[in-house]
C-alpha cells in the first residue's frame, strides 16, 4: 500500500497550478484533502506521474456569500434569494460544521450533511470541492450538488468554464472535468428563508459510506408544497436528483405537522416515486437494489416530513 | 511502575514500545508479495523479470524460480527447494490423514486455490521499491470454477485436489438419536444456521523479520506460539531447533489468528538463509483482509427436542464446515464445536456431527472463541426459538435444563468433562443486573403501541473450555534467584495485549512472598525458555500461570534444600516464609534468595506443568430496538456475567470481557465476507467494507462475574478472554428475533446487517401477525 | 527532495522521495516508530499525529506536504523533564489499553482536541465523537472514554488552564 513514484509541484496561484495540470504527458492529479487520493494512490488505483498539492494556493480556502455570485452561469428560481454561496476548493468539510459558517437553510443543511461525512479527523482535511471531483455516488456532497443546482468553476490554462451540477456527475468517479481542469469554485443558490431542510442518511457503522443518503428542502405555504428538492446519495451510479418525486410534491396538501405520514400521503408517495422511478441503484453488498429503493422511499419521506418541521419552526423572515 | 496500573504501560503509551515494524536491522530487505486475483485456477506462468530491474529491488521470484536459487552462505548450500508450508500438529487442530496428497506450497506452483495466494516475492530496499517491483510482476492463470460454499463443495462436482475429494475431515460426537426420540417429543425445532466468515483483525496485521547470522537464524515475530514456530521453520529448513531463536516482541492484538507458520513466514525464514541477509515482511491491511486466516465459516443444521415442560430431550447439530483451500491449518477446528454441542444443559442425548469441507477460499482458523461461538449461538438460538414454542420465558427454560451445580464433574454426551459450575447463578446475575422483568415490561408496553419502535430481550448461556486440547495442556516454565535479589520468571506463554508482564510477575511476587519490583518476566523468546507451548484458547492464566506457581514452588523446595545443606539440618527444619529462609533451630539468621545464591551458586528451576481442561461458563442479556423499516439494529444494552473461577488479575479479566463483547457485538450486526461469483471477497475498500465496531456501535455494557473455582487447576483459574465472542452474538441475535416475534430463527442469518433484518420483519408480517 | 520538519520540537532536515507516505517518514527517516499503521488507508487513526496542531492520519498525507510545518508525535507528548502527560497516565488507570497498538492515535487524537479546546473532555458528546473516530480491537472503546474524561478533568484544575 504504498504509491507509485511521482513528482510533486505545491503551486501558490491558481494560475501555476493549472499550468502544472495543462502538461498532458504528466498524467497530473490535484491533491486537495488526500483523504481520497492518496488511499487510491496507495492502493494503486490512482498513478499519477505528477502530483499538483494546491494546499498552499492562496485564496482556495474561502466560503463567501454575495448578491449574485461572481460571474460564471447563474441560476436562480423560487428556491433562491439571488444569493449565492462560493465554496472555494480549499474549503474542508469541517468548515460546514461550524455555526453560522454559511446562513440560513442553506447552511442548516449542509451543517446536517457535513456531519455524517466520515469522522471529525478526516472532515478537517477533506474537501467539498475534493468530494465533487472525486464523485464517489455515495458523497453527500455529490447529492448535494444536484439536488440544489450547484454551479462548478472548473479553470484550465485557456481560461475558465462553469458546469451545472446535473451536467458534471457521469457515472462513480466519472465527471465532466477533464484532466487539465482545477476545480475552483463550487456556487450554491442560497436557499430562501423559511425553507425547510433535512439531511437523513442511512449507514453501516459510524464512519461507513452511506448505503442511502436523502437531502432535502421544501417551502411551504399555507400547509401547501410551493417547493421541493430531493437529492439522493447512493441510489445510482452517480448523485440523483429526484425530480420526479419533487414535482409529485408541489401544490400537495401536507396536513398537520408531526404526524406520521400515512401510505397515501405526499410525503410517502414521493418516496415512492423517488425509490421506483428516481433511483437506479446499482448491487453493492449487504444492500442490493430492492433494499436500496426501499430504503430511499422510506428516508425521503422521512426527510420531508423533518423538512416540513423544520419550515413551519421557521416561518419566513424569522430565518438565521 | 510509579503511576503505572501496567508494567506494559510506560512503553507503550510513551511510543516506546517495540512491534516488529519497529526493529530496525540494517540492510533489511522488505518482502513483498503478488498474489492471485483469481480465486482458482491452473498457474500457468510467472514473470519475475521486469520486478528484477527496478531501482531499489534486490530480487523477484516465483515458486519455480526458487528452486534453483544459488546459496550464499555455504552452510545452506544444501537449501534447495522452498519448502511447503508445515501442518499443525497440536490440540487436533490438522491431521496427517487431511494433508495426505494436499501439499501446501509456501508460494503457489502450478495451481492457485484462493484469491490472495501468493504466486511471487519481491524483496526490496524498501516496501516501496518491493511494491514497484511487485506491480511488473505478472502471472497467466487459466480459470477454474470456484468453490465458494459448504455446499458446493460437496457436490465434489469441483475438485481442489486432483484425484481427492473436496470433504478433508469428518468427525461426530456423542451418538446417533434414534428417531422415536423425536417422533415422541412435545416440540422439536429445527433450523439452519450460517456462521459467517469473520476476519480476526488485529490492528497489528501479521509481521516477521528473519535476521541471519553465525549459522543460526533470528526471528521476530508478532504471535503466539513461539516455540512452535521455531520448531515449524526448524523442520522446514531441515535444521536443529536450536539453530533459530524465535523472539515475539510487542504483538498489536491476535485473537488467536497469529500462531500458525503462515506460507509468507516460510518464505521469508527461507529468503533470509538463501540470501544470508535480514527479510522482512509487514503485512499491510489490505493484503490481510485478503490473506489472513479467518475465523468460523460453518453451516449448521439443528434439531432441538424437548417435552412439554420444556425438559430437552434431545439435540442434534450437523456441521458443514468451510475451511478454505487448504487442510493444514485447522481442518479439525469445527471438531471443537461439536464437542461443546451439549452446552450448558441436562439433555440426555446428543449428536454432533462435522465435516470439514475444502474451498476456494483463504484458509479458516482459529478466531477468538474459536469453535465455541459456533456451539453456542446454534444452540441458545434455538433454545430461544423452543421457548417462545412452548410459551415458556427463555430465562426459565434454560433454568428447567441446567447441569445443577452437585452434578460436577459432569460427563457430556459429546464426551466433554466439565470441572465445575454453576450456571444459574451467572444467569440469574445477568437478569437481575440487566433488570430483565424492567425490560420485559418495557417489551410489551411497546407491543402494545403501534408508534413504538419493537424491542426485544436475548439470552444467551454458554460452557466454553480452556486451556487447550489433550496433548497441549502443558506449559514450561523456569524461575531463576539471582545474586541482585531479583527473580526472572519465564514461561512459555506469549502475550498479545494480555497483560503478562504485570500479571505473572505478581503471580510470582506472591507465590514467593517477595516485593513484585523483583521480579522480572520475559516471556515469547526461545532462548531463555527451552521449551513452551504459547498463548491460545484462553490458557495463560491457567496453564501458563499453573506453570509458573509451579515453578516457584520447586523453587522453594530447591531453595531449602540448599539451605538445609548449608545449616546441616535436615529439610523439614528449613522453614521458608516472606522470600526468606529460616532455621528452625540453631544460631543461624534467616537467610534471603540472594545470599543463598552468592554463597551456592545460580539457583534456576524449570517445570513443566500439566493443566486438566476446564469450563469457563456465563450468561449474556442483550436488550435491542429495531427500527422494522430499515432493518437498523440499536442495541440498547449488555450484560455479560462470565465465571472465570479465580480471577488473577480482576482489571484485566474485565478488560479481555469488554472487548471480546464488542468483537461479539461485530459478529452479530457488522462482519462479514461477502464473496463475488468468482469467489474474490468483495472488500475492495478494505476497512471501509469489512466494517469492525467503533465506540459509536458500542452500547452500555456491564461485565459481572460469578466465581465457581476449578478443581483441576491449582489457582483455580479458568480461562478468560473469549467469552464475548462466545455469549454475545447471540443474545443479539435473540433480541432481535425477540423484538420482531420472528418463529422461524433462519430469517436471521448473522451479520444482522439492515437488509437482512428488514427481509425478516418483511417475511413476517407478510405472514399471519401472530 | 529537500524538506524541514519541525519534529517535536526540533528541526529535522531531510532528503525523501516526494511519494513517501508521512507516516513512513516519521518511522523509518526520523525513527519515531510510536506512530503505528493499522490501516494506511484513514480508517483506524493508529497513525494520528499533529501537524500544526491538528490532529491528522499521518498514513494520508505526504511528508512533502509538511515542510516547514511543526510535527508532534506521540514521543513528543510527555513534558520536558520526562515527566508523563494526564492523558498517558489516565490511559494507564482506566486500563485503556491492551495490545497498545492503536493507543498512540488515540492520545494525539485527544491532545489536540483538549489543546485546542480545554472544554473538549466536560462534554461527553465531544469525548464520544473523538472516541468513534479511531479504531481499537481489544479494549471495547469504554475504558478509552473514561480515561480521556479523566485526563480532561484533571488537565481543567491544573493552576492556569
Ligand atoms: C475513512 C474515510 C471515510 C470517508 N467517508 C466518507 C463519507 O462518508 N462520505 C464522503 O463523501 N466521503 C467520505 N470519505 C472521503 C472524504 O470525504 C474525502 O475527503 C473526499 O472524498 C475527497 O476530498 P479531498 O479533499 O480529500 O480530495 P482528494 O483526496 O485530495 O482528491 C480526491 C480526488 O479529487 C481530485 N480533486 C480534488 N480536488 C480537486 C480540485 N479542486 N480540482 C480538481 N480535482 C480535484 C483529486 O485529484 C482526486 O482525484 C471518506 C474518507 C475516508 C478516508
Ligand atoms: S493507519 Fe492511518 S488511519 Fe489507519
Ligand atoms: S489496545 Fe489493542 S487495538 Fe487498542
Amino acid at each position: 500500500m504504498k504509491p507509485v513514484p511521482f513528482d510533486y509541484v505545491a503551486p501558490r496561484t491558481v494560475r501555476q497550478a493549472v499550468e502544472a495540470l495543462g502538461d498532458p504527458s504528466r498524467e497530473a492529479r490535484v491533491l486537495a484533502g488526500g483523504q481520497s487520493l492518496i488511499m487510491e494512490m496507495r492502493l494503486r488505483r490512482a498513478t499519477p506521474r505528477l502530483v499538483v498539492d494546491i494546499n498552499r494556493v492562496g485564496g482556495l480556502g474561502r466560503l463567501t456569500v454575495s448578491a449574485q455570485g461572481t460571474g460564471g452561469a447563474q441560476e436562480t428560481g423560487a428556491h433562491g434569494t439571488g444569493g449565492v454561496l462560493e465554496v472555494g476548493a480549499l474549503v474542508r468539510h469541517a468548515a460546514f460544521e461550524r455555526p453560522g459558517a454559511v446562513p440560513g437553510p442553506l447552511g442548516r443543511l449542509f451543517a446536517l450533511a457535513a456531519a455524517e461525512i466520515a469522522h471529525p479527523p478526516i472532515r478537517a482535511r477533506g474537501t467539498m470541492a475534493g468530494s465533487l471531483a472525486w464523485a464517489h455516488p455515495a458523497s453527500e456532497w455529490c447529492a448535494l450538488a444536484v439536488a440544489l443546482d450547484a454551479v462548478l468553476v472548473l479553470d484550465a490554462v485557456d481560461g475558465a468554464r462553469a458546469v451545472a451540477a446535473r451536467d458534471f456527475f457521469l457515472g462513480p468517479h466519472l465527471t465532466a472535468r477533464e484532466a487539465r481542469e482545477l476545480l475552483t469554485l463550487v456556487r450554491f443558490p442560497l436557499l430562501a428563508d423559511g425553507t425547510g431542510v433535512a439531511f437523513a442518511e442511512h449507514r453501516r457503522t459510524c464512519f461507513s459510506f452511506a448505503q442511502v443518503a436523502v437531502a432535502a428542502a421544501v417551502t411551504l405555504r399555507d400547509g401547501v408544497v410551493e417547493d421541493a428538492r430531493i437529492g439522493l446519495a447512493n441510489c445510482a451510479d452517480r448523485p440523483v436528483r429526484a425530480r420526479l418525486a419533487e414535482r409529485s410534491l408541489i401544490g400537495a396538501e401536507i396536513g398537520p405537522p408531526g404526524a406520521r405520514p400515512a401510505a397515501g400521503h405526499p410525503f410517502a408517495r414521493a418516496g415512492a416515486v423517488a425509490a421506483e422511478r428516481d433511483a437506479g441503484p446499482v448491487p453493492e453488498p449487504y444492500a442490493d437494489p430492492d433494499y436500496r429503493r426501499h430504503v430511499a422511499a422510506v428516508l425521503v419521506r422521512r426527510a420531508l416530513r423533518e423538512a416540513a418541521a423544520d419550515a413551519e419552526r421557521r416561518p419566513e423572515g424569522v430565518d438565521r | 511502575m510509579e503511576g503505572w496500573s501496567r508494567r506494559e504501560d510506560e512503553r507503550l503509551l510513551g511510543g516506546r514500545g517495540r512491534y516488529v515494524a519497529d526493529i530496525a536491522v540494517p540492510g533489511c530487505l522488505d518482502a513483498v508479495f503478488v498474489r492471485s486475483p483469481i480465486a482458482h485456477g491452473l498457474l500457468r506462468e510467472v514473470r519475475c523479470d521486469a520486478a528484477r530491474e527496478v531501482a531499489g529491488v534486490s530480487g523477484a521470484w516465483s515458486a519455480a524460480d526458487l528452486s534453483d536459487l544459488p546459496s550464499c552462505a555455504p552452510s545452506t548450500a544444501y537449501l534447495r527447494d522452498l519448502p511447503p508450508v508445515p501442518y499443525t500438529g497440536v490440540a487436533r487442530l490438522s491431521t496427517k490423514d487431511a494433508v495426505a496428497g494436499r501439499e501446501w506450497p509456501s508460494l503457489a506452483r502450478d495451481r492457485v486455490r484462493y484469491a490472495g495466494e501468493a504466486v511471487a516475492v519481491v524483496v526490496g530496499d524498501d516496501r516501496y521499491a518491493a511494491e514497484d517491483g511487485a506491480g511488473l510482476v505478472t502471472c497467466r492463470i487459466d480459470p477454474l470454477p470456484a468453490v465458494v460454499t459448504p455446499a458446493e463443495s460437496a457436490t465434489d462436482e469441483v475438485r481442489l485436489y486432483d484425484g481427492l475429494g473436496n470433504v478433508a475431515f469428518q468427525a461426530a460426537a456423542g451418538r446417533p438419536i434414534e428417531d422415536h426420540v423425536w417422533r415422541r417429543a412435545a416440540v422439536v425445532v429445527e433450523a439452519a444456521y450460517r456462521q459467517q466468515l469473520l476476519m480476526p483483525t488485529p490492528m497489528e496485521c501479521r509481521t516477521i523479520l528473519a535476521v541471519p547470522g553465525d549459522d543460526r537464524l533470528t526471528v521476530w515475530a508478532g504471535h503466539q506460539m513461539p516455540h512452535r514456530l521455531r520448531r515449524e521453520l526448524a523442520a522446514t529448513l531441515g535444521w536443529p531447533a536450536d539453530r533459530i531463536r524465535v523472539v515475539v516482541p510487542d504483538t498489536g492484538g491476535a485473537f488467536g489468528s497469529k500462531s500458525p507458520t503462515f506460507p509468507e513466514f516460510v518464505v521469508v525464514a527461507f529468503l533470509a538463509v538463501k540470501l544470508g541477509r535480514p527479510v522482512r515482511w509487514i503485512e499491510d491491511r489490505m493484503e490481510s483482509l485478503l490473506a489472513a486466516t479467518r475465523g468460523r465459516g460453518q453451516d449448521q443444521r439443528v434439531r432441538l427436542a424437548a417435552d412439554a415442560e420444556g425438559r430437552l430431550l434431545a439435540y442434534e447439530l450437523r456441521i458443514d464446515a468451510d475451511v478454505g483451500a487448504y487442510p493444514h491449518l485447522a481442518v479439525g477446528l469445527p471438531l471443537q464445536t461439536a464437542l461443546m454441542a451439549t452446552g450448558p444443559y441436562l439433555t440426555p442425548e446428543v449428536h454432533a456431527t462435522v465435516r470439514s469441507m475444502l474451498t476456494t477460499t483463504m484458509v479458516t482458523y482459529p478466531y477468538r472463541g474459536a469453535g465455541r461461538p459456533e456451539a453456542t449461538i446454534a444452540l441458545e438460538r434455538t433454545m430461544d426459538t423452543l421457548a417462545h414454542r412452548l410459551g415458556i420465558d427463555p430465562a426459565e427454560l434454560r433454568r428447567r435444563n441446567f447441569i445443577p451445580p452437585d452434578a460436577f464433574p459432569y460427563t457430556t454426551p459429546t464426551g466433554r468433562c466439565y470441572d465445575s459450575g454453576d450456571y444459574a447463578a451467572a444467569l440469574d446475575l445477568a437478569l437481575r443486573t440487566a433488570g430483565y422483568d424492567d425490560w420485559k415490561a418495557e417489551r410489551e408496553r411497546r407491543r402494545a403501541d403501534p408508534g413504538a419502535l419493537p424491542l426485544g430481550i436475548g439470552v444467551s448461556c454458554y460452557v466454553e473450555r480452556s486451556g487447550g486440547e489433550p496433548g497441549a495442556l502443558h506449559e514450561f516454565a523456569a524461575v531463576e534467584a539471582r545474586e541482585d535479589g531479583s527473580i526472572l520468571a519465564t514461561c512459555g506463554a506469549s502475550a498479545t495485549g494480555q497483560s503478562h508482564e504485570t500479571t505473572f510477575a505478581a503471580l510470582v511476587a506472591e507465590s514467593l512472598g517477595v516485593d513484585e519490583r523483583r521480579v522480572l518476566l520475559v516471556e515469547g523468546d526461545t532462548e531463555e525458555l527451552p521449551e513452551g507451548v504459547g498463548s491460545f484458547a484462553s490458557r495463560s492464566a491457567q496453564v501458563a500461570g499453573g506453570a509458573l506457581k509451579q515453578a516457584c514452588d520447586l523453587l522453594v523446595a530447591a531453595a531449602r534444600e540448599r539451605a538445609a545443606g548449608l545449616w546441616e539440618l535436615p529439610v523439614e527444619e528449613v522453614a521458608w516464609s516472606d522470600g526468606a529462609l529460616h532455621p528452625a533451630r540453631g544460631a543461624s539468621a534467616a537467610m534471603g534468595l540472594a545470599e543463598l545464591v552468592k554463597v551456592t551458586g545460580p539457583l534456576r528451576v524449570d517445570g513443566r506443568f500439566e493443566s486438566g481442561m476446564a469450563f469457563p461458563f456465563g450468561a449474556h442479556v442483550a436488550v435491542a430496538e429495531v427500527d422494522p423499516e430499515l432493518g437498523t439494529v440499536n442495541v440498547l444494552r449488555v450484560v455479560a456475567v462470565d465465571d472465570c473461577g479465580v480471577a488473577l488479575n480482576p482489571a484485566a479479566v474485565r478488560g479481555q470481557a469488554l472487548g471480546s463483547a464488542v468483537q461479539g457485538i461485530g459478529q452479530a450486526l457488522y462482519e462479514g465476507i461477502p464473496y463475488d461469483g468468482d469467489g474474490v471477497p468483495m472488500l475492495p475498500w478494505g476497512l471501509l467494507d469489512y466494517l469492525i465496531p467503533t465506540a459509536a456501535e458500542v452500547p452500555p455494557i456491564t461485565i459481572a462475574e460469578t466465581s465457581t473455582p476449578s478443581p483441576v487447576t491449582p489457582l483455580g483459574a479458568k480461562g478468560a478472554g473469549e467469552s464475548g465472542c462466545i455469549g454475545t452474538p447471540a443474545a443479539i441475535v435473540n433480541a432481535v428475533a425477540d423484538a420482531l416475534r420472528l418463529d422461524d430463527p433462519g430469517l436471521l442469518q448473522t451479520p444482522l446487517t439492515p437488509d437482512v433484518v428488514w427481509r425478516a420483519a418483511h417475511t413476517r408480517r407478510q405472514e399471519a401477525p401472530r | 527532495m529537500k524538506i524541514t520538519l519541525t519534529v517535536n520540537g526540533d528541526d529535522v532536515a531531510l532528503d525523501v522521495e516526494p511519494r513517501r507516505i508521512l507516516a513512513d517518514v516519521l518511522r523509518e527517516d526520523c525513527r519515531l516508530t510510536g506512530t503505528h499503521l493499522g490501516c494506511e488507508q484513514g480508517v483506524c487513526g493508529a497513525c494520528t499525529v499533529l501537524v500544526d496542531g491538528e490532529a491528522v492520519r499521518s498514513c494520508l498525507m505526504l511528508a512533502v506536504q509538511c515542510d516547514g510545518r511543526s510535527v508532534r508525535t506521540v514521543e513528543g507528548l510527555s513534558g520536558a523533564d520526562g515527566e508523563p502527560h494526564p492523558l498517558q497516565l489516565a490511559f494507564s488507570a482506566e486500563h485503556a489499553l491492551q495490545c497498545g497498538f492503536c493507543t498512540p492515535g488515540f492520545l494525539m487524537a485527544a491532545v489536540a482536541a483538549l489543546e485546542a479546546d480545554p472544554g473538549a473532555g466536560a462534554g461527553d458528546e465531544r469525548v464520544r465523537a473523538l472516541v468513534e473516530s479511531n479504531l481499537c480491537r481489544c479494549t471495547g472503546y469504554e475504558p478509552i472514554r473514561r480515561a480521556i474524561t479523566r485526563a480532561a478533568a484533571r488537565l481543567a484544575a491544573r493552576p492556569g488552564a
